[in-house]
């Protein structure tokens, strides 16, 4: 079914009784081509990939809860290619270019709203390293855009300019950034997989990954055994676990990150805004909610919550930045598990098992690449070969040195 | 999350700052292969469940604490100082 | 040759008196930093007991006629208003006697005033005289001494002593304004 305005005015003079379920809900067949583990924002937009650009459609998703139910429905939904390392850069461009017709593409409304983000700086070497990543990313071919404190004034003129902790020296403007609508990505991606065939299966756990003279042949699961030739492990948090079915040891430590939304308000924040020295970042929501976050816990935790020094901190941080939201109030506050690699940027990767994939660390920047991630996994897949602006994330790249350290914090997970 | 000095007692939190991986406190020799560096600095068993991991008590008294923590419910089964650690664990890094 | 004048941490800052409770200046005394070199432990604790002091546990402190010793955290202590005669060569020794505020906080609701600041239970059972702790005044790291049994020391950086003062006097005025409205 194509969703269209005529569809919709159609069906609001007919009862609306003939939307039919955006996907199918098949049981798991003996044997597929590829197997993904993980029906989340990745995993979904790989199969519908394999699917799209491959003409692989013999494709399952397993999923051990409900499709959407892990972090891409669980963040704060910014979108941005605002990255400075070649290797990051362009696959983030790439993303980005690939969310601006995602709507058309999947005839879905993902919400994406390019509404502009706003990295505050706060000090004539924070401003300097700002310019430097601000021309890195024009001669991407992404935008960029210098602001002095008066800009950022025209652009956020309820913001704190009187502070003195971290006193605003201007920002980094990137238009093209924004938000889109979390679940309705992976709803999107879902509906146009399953329209090509791809089975989706929900409330299927991998228990074991089979694994025959260093090949992979199959998976174990709560729904049976499933045979497939290829496999890929698509899971975020959970990439440790999963990848031990298969004898790996990763370079990955999953990690807590807090988020906020407040009651719904009137339009009042219409970007996106990070205050990266106070640890706080901020957008609202089309439902009115103010969205907003900081850093990790810091501690190591799959414990979908986290503790009450982090929430106080960040709260600080945005009572700091913008003291008008000390009128709102919190509706409510999660967790979710980052899969943290000690360089912050991601992995898209063959491993050393024939026919078994892993695309993970996604650290706490996974949402935007949700298209790109999908996109370049499947070319993986599909043709053996990492696509061109995922071939620096690659697996072996600690132990050969090759890190891509965005914010040249070091080797230590927890960092980034 | 309230975490038990052996020195001061039980404090909260955030008079803690957390490290990583009781992994960290297993140096690799000097000279040793790239593969054990690889191993320290990176790789990680990473379990839903007990782990051990380092914390040191900034606001406190300053020790080195290895704390044997679950990382599903943030329970503390124990903490020692890392000075009354005896040998390197056993049986990590063998996948 | 500049000319440098001497002032103390809370110069111009204290005395303070909120709703029964005090807040003052400690006078100046000598502190010096002990931390016993490995295996020497029992030669500090005897030179410690010459004057007539000792090694004090973790969270203790010990008080003679001639000064203090305030355990500080693993493996070292503060020894204050005394000269640290016959430590040296056993123990590391450093003169800190200007680097921290040292503030004094007296009166019948002192504890109800720390709640507000420090994460401790500083009730009469947990934290007796005597007692001492790391821990934080607001973000600030701090040794705290229960110094008489309604009477604080609380040492943070001398950096950092107009923060503290501010905390306190923030607390205090809190604490006095609420019973005054009950």
């Amino acid at each position: 079914m194509r969703y269209s305005a005529l569809k919709v005015i159609a069906e609001g003079f007919s009862g609306n009784k003939g939307w039919k379920p955006a996907w199918r809900d098949p049981d798991p067949k003996p044997e597929y081509e590829v197997v993904i583990i993980g029906g989340g924002g990745h995993g979904l937009s790989t199969a519908y990939y394999l699917a799209k650009n491959h003409g692989i459609t013999n494709v399952a998703v397993l999923e051990k809860g409900y499709l959407g139910g892990g972090n891409v429905g669980r963040n704060t939904t910014i979108v941005r290619a605002n990255y400075f390392l070649p290797g990051n850069q362009e696959f983030y461009s790439h993303s980005l270019k690939l969310w601006e017709g995602l709507e058309a593409e999947l005839n879905y409304n993902v919400m994406h709203s390019q509404r502009g983000l706003i990295n505050l700086f706060h000090s004539d070497g924070q401003r300097d390293a700002f310019a430097r990543r601000g021309n890195a990313m024009i001669n991407q071919g992404d935008d960029a855009e210098l602001l002095d404190r008066e800009g950022v004034r025209r652009h956020l003129p309820y913001l704190d300019f009187e502070q003195t902790r971290f006193p605003i020296y201007g920002g980094l403007l990137h238009r093209r950034g924004g938000s889109a609508r979390h679940d309705a990505v992976a709803w999107g991606y879902a509906r146009g997989a399953d329209q090509r065939g791809v089975d989706l299966i929900q409330n299927c756990e991998v228990t074991g990954i089979d694994i025959v003279d260093g090949r992979v042949t199959g998976v174990q699961t709560t729904r049976g055994a499933i045979r497939a030739k290829k496999v890929g492990i698509i899971v975020a948090g959970r990439s440790g676990q999963v990848a031990a079915m298969a004898g790996m040891r990763l370079p990955i430590e999953s990690h807590i990150l807090q988020a906020f939304v407040t009651e719904g308000l009137k339009p009042v924040i219409d970007h996106v805004v990070s205050f990266g020295m106070g640890h706080f970042y901020i957008s609202q929501s089309d439902k009115g909610g103010l969205v907003f976050g900081g850093d990790l816990d810091f501690y190591s935790s799959y414990a979908a919550r986290g503790n009450l020094p982090m929430v106080e901190h960040v709260m600080e941080a945005g009572m700091t930045l913008m003291p008008m939201i000390g009128k709102a109030r919190v509706l409510r506050s999660w967790g979710g598990i980052m899969d943290m690699t000690p360089d912050g940027s991601p992995i898209i990767d063959k491993t050393d098992v024939g026919g078994l994939y892993i695309d993970c660390g996604w650290n706490y920047g996974g949402f935007k690449a949700v298209p790109a991630s999908g996109w370049c996994m499947a070319h993986l897949m599909a043709t053996g070969e990492s696509h061109e602006v995922a071939r620096r994330f690659r697996l072996n790249r600690f132990a050969t040195g090759h890190l891509l350290d965005e914010e040249g914090t070091g080797s230590q997970h927890n960092l980034h | 999350m309230r975490i038990n000095c052996p020195l001061c007692g039980t404090r909260d939190r955030r008079e803690f700052t957390y490290y990583g991986d009781a992994i960290y406190a297993d140096r690799p020799a000097d000279g040793a292969p790239a593969e054990a560096w690889d191993d320290y600095l990176h790789l990680r068993d990473n379990p839903a469940g007990e782990t051990r991991d380092l914390w040191y008590h900034e606001m406190g008294c300053s020790s080195w604490i290895e704390v044997t923590r679950n990382t599903v419910t943030h329970e503390i089964s124990a903490t020692r100082l890392l000075t009354d650690r005896k040998a390197p664990a056993k049986g990590r890094g063998k996948a | 040759m500049p000319s440098l004048f001497e002032k103390t941490p809370c110069e111009g800052l204290l005395p303070l008196a909120i709703g029964g409770m005090t807040l003052t200046e400690i006078a100046a005394e000598r502190i010096t930093s002990v931390a016993p070199f490995a295996g020497k432990d029992r030669a500090v604790g005897a030179a410690l007991k010459a004057l007539g002091l000792g090694w004090p546990k973790p969270g203790q402190s010990v008080a003679g006629k001639g000064g203090r010793i305030l355990w500080t955290g693993r493996g070292q202590a503060f020894l204050i208003g005394a000269d640290p005669e016959g430590l040296a060569g056993i123990a590391a020794l450093t003169d800190q006697s200007d680097g921290w505020a040292r503030i004094e906080l007296s009166g019948a609701d002192v504890e109800a005033v720390l709640a507000r600041l420090v994460p401790l239970d500083l009730g009469a059972a947990a934290f007796p005289k005597g007692s001492v702790a790391r821990s934080s005044l607001g973000h600030m790291m701090m040794v705290l001494h229960r110094s008489e049994d309604r009477a604080f020391e609380i040492m943070v950086f001398r950096s950092m002593a107009a923060t503290a003062v501010h905390e306190l006097h923030a607390a205090m005025t809190a604490l006095a304004a609420r019973a005054a409205a009950r």
